[in-house]
């Protein structure tokens, strides 16, 4: 019996039915070990060219999942590049032995995207310097392979800020711009990608390319959001900007479309510098809004608190007691959420991060509590991503597959402002149809001391990316788009053109290969 | 004379579809795997080869699109019917949509190839013995024996388990055993949808009888207790469809069957190893409605592969893993077969409550009817009660207690 060969990017047609899994053009998304065919000659290339690579198991072993933890493979080797030169040789070599090769930066992926199921890993945490920190073009100049949280440490020294980043640090900078990057300040500064103004390249075919919205655009623009199919981003040019201490405010719910109503309405007018909702269970709903300055803040308070529609923290507590003393049965989730509030939020004002009752550094607080108080060491955090309009309703019917699967889950909604219509949006994370703000909310449950399998874990996120595809919504920053719903979530149309696109540019279809296609 | 074999992470015992999503599993993490099998693959195997859609997603997830060379013809099976002594049929159609016919002896050699195990062919497992640091495997390749050492073995070798007899010697004589046998006959005339699997609650023709196309000839099914024989039931159920559904057939060209472990799933009762044995598939007692263990196999395989990539992670105890992880498998499979979750919920991948309202009030009584009346035919094993005691628990708790679990 002969197993077939399938050919990357191409779907055959389900010899069971037409119409069987109701049409629905499944792929494998646990792929096949790389046979490692041409291995060793690719090994020796890389050896002449003075490529260091490492082939030990205990080596490989480390990057066998990532933190989804659904997906294991192991690569046949490692390559930590000291420069672009160095994957210049890499991917050349890779070409020409038509070698797999998986780009990893904090492994933050959660559908196995920076596992390499086979072939060589590009541990890029090896390129982690901060090259320049310009203040009159308010840039920084670093390579792609830091995290964010050392970007951070440098740019401290000098007063200066990032302008937004996932709220876990220890995502690489490049791995972020590949896929998005949201943070609390996303409706007004938009996604981390968003904030690159210039970049270095290697394409897959091994040239070291600059590249801007004015230098090779059209290759900034494939590589932006673009998961990583289009070129190893080993430099990155960002905008930055003055640091400055927050203030934070919290509003609560009861409701959570009002809620989403009121996160859109301080979004949608500018309110406030930082807004985002965070759920501890469905009725017991958090909308955090925070401030740079002062005069944002006086400003808040004047034109925008009395619209608010949620509690101060006393009034919701007395309204809860009464909710629990009319349903004693459901003693447990009082239980919870007080448990919550006595462990949680005095992580966003412990004395070592406060100054003048501001937050000193909130990339810190915010990273440190989300992490530790959030989900567990699993990150199962299926998102969608919706226009406007469509948000509500998505929210509310993850939140019911969320209640389906597990007993104390979080749901973490913010916006996301939008650079008009640019190339680079096409086929990511950025919904077709949205314009100027988008809105993302991940499902993420209280994993902590719990075992559950992983298809337990999949089927959960599945049907969440479900919703995505019955309402035409996307899917947001981490890994954007999982490859057993590309074709499900875009036009056959849209992603023949950038498999297309992507075949030209990686001839051996070696970078990053499992992701997407 | 005994030969090593050699030193591996994990021995799987089988090499099924739960072995196949076992071994992939861990071969994905790197472990070093191998996978016994008594016979010369590709093997045969009894089994009506209807997959449902579940199982179906899952082996495309984890091992590709199907080649047609692992399906019989028809390809697909649209759904189930029903048929019941009332002579009311309900046709009812897959959830996930047409689902595959699996040729067996194909499709499990596609599954294990594709999971990259090594495979050790014509290799029956005899025995083990825990030495304090590893597990010896004795095994037999013909007339010689050999000797694995291995940290974790898998017992994925089905119904009749070896795995589990070598660690739970009287299990086996423990609960009831159901024959099935099947028999291949050409058609004549055959008013049966062939897109469809037909199944019978009729208590004079076995415990379990049903029909479906296969390759141009029709397979007569039923299933009875151990001790019944064969050719009087097959004989009942052909003249009973000849004379009921007009069904004409030749004499048999073939025929196959085998013994099931069916129960366990029903009263939650399985076994799941203990130590660093881990029993899994249709050997744990993992059985879906109308006998499909193929997904369940292939899902609780899978489970115990990553139970263990899970313990040698997080340096726990693999049962301790295995117990906890295996918990969804149990609920999907046992909530099969638990009243409250058939009246008020949806546990299977048909709707039959959609299709029984279809039916005037009136047929809709006839068919309860005749569902009660067909379920007396198991009285003798007393499920009832343990199902009904472990539905209460499944309300109260959220689960089923692992308490029971062996």
């Amino acid at each position: 019996m002969k197993i077939p060969i399938i050919e990357r990017g191409f779907i055959p047609p389900d010899p069971v039915a037409p119409d069987s899994l109701k049409g629905i053009p499944r792929q494998q998304t646990n792929p096949v070990r790389w046979k490692g065919d041409s291995w060793q000659d690719f090994v020796d290339h890389l050896k002449a060219d003075g490529v260091i690579i490492r082939q030990e198991r205990s080596e490989c072993a480390v990057f066998d999942t990532d933190s989804g933890g659904l997906a294991y493979g192991l690569p046949h080797g490692i390559v930590r590049p000291n420069s672009a030169e160095d994957i210049s040789k890499t991917l050349k070599a890779a070409q020409t032995y038509k070698v797999p090769v998986t780009t990893r930066g904090g492994g933050l992926t959660t559908e196995g995207e920076s596992v390499a199921f086979g072939g060589l890993l590009l541990d890029m945490t090896s390129m982690n310097n901060v090259l320049e920190i310009n203040q009159e073009t308010m840039t920084v100049r670093t390579e792609a392979g830091i995290f964010w949280h050392q970007l951070a440490e440098m740019l401290r020294r000098d007063g200066m800020d990032y302008l937004s980043a996932p709220l876990n640090l220890t995502a690489s900078v490049g791995g972020t711009l590949g896929v998005g990057g949201i943070d609390v300040n996303s409706p007004r500064l938009g996604c981390s990608a968003d904030q690159a103004v210039a970049l270095q390249v290697v394409t897959p075919t091994g040239e070291i390319v600059e590249c801007s919205e004015t230098e090779n655009p059209e290759l900034m623009e494939r590589v932006l959001l673009g998961y990583g199919q289009f070129g190893v981003i080993t430099e990155a040019t960002l905008k930055i900007r003055k640091f400055s201490p927050i203030t934070m405010k919290y509003f609560y719910y009861s409701s959570l479309r009002t809620a989403i109503e009121d996160l859109q309405f301080i979004a949608k007018e500018d309110a406030a510098d930082y807004c985002g909702i965070l759920t501890i269970i469905d009725r017991a709903i958090t909308l955090l809004v925070a401030f740079d300055s002062d005069e944002r803040e006086k400003e808040f308070n004047e034109r925008w608190r009395k619209k608010m529609r949620g509690h101060g923290e006393i009034g919701f507590g007395i309204r809860m007691a009464l909710h629990y003393l009319l349903h004693p049965w459901r003693f447990k989730e009082a239980l919870y959420i007080i448990g919550r509030r006595l462990t949680l939020f005095p992580e966003f004002s412990r004395t070592e991060f406060m100054r003048d009752n501001k937050i000193v550094d909130r990339t810190v607080v915010f990273s440190r509590a989300v992490w530790k108080y959030w989900g567990g060491r699993q990150m199962v955090i299926p998102d969608l991503s919706a226009k406007a309009e469509k948000f509500a309703e998505a929210v509310e019917r993850g939140n019911a597959v969320c209640r389906k699967y597990f007993k104390y889950y979080t749901l973490y909604c913010v916006g996301i402002k939008l650079r008009g219509r640019l190339p680079r949006y096409e086929m990511s994370c950025i919904p077709a149809d949205a314009s100027d703000i988008a809105y993302g909310c991940e499902f993420e449950p209280m994993l902590k001391d719990m075992d559950y399998s992983r298809d337990h874990l999949q089927a959960f996120k599945n049907e969440i990316y479900d919703i995505g595809v019955d309402m035409g919504l996307s899917y947001y920053r981490f890994g954007g788009m999982m490859k057993g719903y590309i074709r499900r979530v875009f036009p056959d149309e849209v992603v023949d053109r950038h498999l297309a696109m992507k075949r030209e540019a990686d001839p051996a279809m070696i970078l990053n290969p499992d992701v997407i296609f | 004379m005994n030969r090593v074999k050699g030193k591996y992470d994990v021995l799987i015992v089988g090499a099924s579809l739960a072995a196949s999503a076992c071994a992939k599993r861990m071969v994905d993490a790197g472990l070093d795997v191998v996978a016994l099998e008594r016979n010369i693959l590709p093997r045969h195997k009894v089994c009506s080869g209807i997959l449902s859609p579940r199982g179906h997603r899952f082996l495309i997830e984890n091992f590709g699109p199907l080649p047609r060379e692992v399906l019989h013809e028809p390809t697909s099976c649209r759904g189930v019917t029903f048929h019941f002594p009332s002579m009311i049929s309900i046709p009812m159609d897959f959830e996930g949509g047409p689902t595959p016919h699996l040729h067996r002896k194909f499709s499990d050699y596609w599954a294990i190839k594709s999971s990259g195990v090594e495979i050790h062919e014509g290799t029956s497992f005899t025995g083990l013995e825990d030495d304090g640091k590893m597990l010896n495997v004795t095994a037999k390749q013909g007339d010689k024996e050999v000797q694995y050492k291995t940290h974790f073995v898998i017992g994925a070798d089905g119904p009749r388990s070896r795995v589990r007899h070598s660690i739970y010697g009287d299990y086996n004589k423990s609960i009831p055993w159901f024959m099935v046998g099947q028999k291949f006959q050409r058609i004549i005339e055959c008013p049966l949808d062939d897109d469809y699997f037909h199944f019978w609650f009729h208590p004079e023709l076995g415990h379990y009888t049903w029909s479906h196309a296969r390759n141009r000839r029709q397979i007569l099914g039923v299933g009875f207790p151990v001790g019944g024989n064969l050719h009087t039931y097959h004989a009942r159920v052909e003249k009973y469809l000849r004379d009921k559904h007009g069904v004409k057939l030749e004499p048999a060209e073939e025929m196959e069957g085998c013994s099931h472990n069916f129960g366990p799933s029903l009263i939650n009762s399985y076994v799941f190893g203990k130590g660093n044995v881990l029993i899994t598939g249709q050997a744990a007692g993992f059985f879906n409605m109308l006998a499909e263990g193929m997904s369940c196999a292939l899902h609780s395989g899978a489970i115990a592969g990553e139970a263990v990539v899970e313990a040698i992670h997080s340096n726990r105890p693999v049962q301790e893993v295995y117990r906890r992880q295996i918990a969804s498998e149990v609920k999907r499979c046992t909530d099969q077969w638990n009243p409250f979750r058939i009246i008020f919920g949806n546990p299977h991948e048909a709707d039959f409550k959609a299709s029984l309202r279809k039916l005037s009030k009136k047929e809709q009584l006839i068919v309860i009817r005749d569902i009660v009346r067909f379920l007396k035919i198991y009285a003798p094993y007393k499920w009832g009660r343990q199902i009904l005691a472990q539905s209460f628990m499944r309300i109260i708790r959220g689960e089923y207690p692992s308490s029971r679990w062996l």
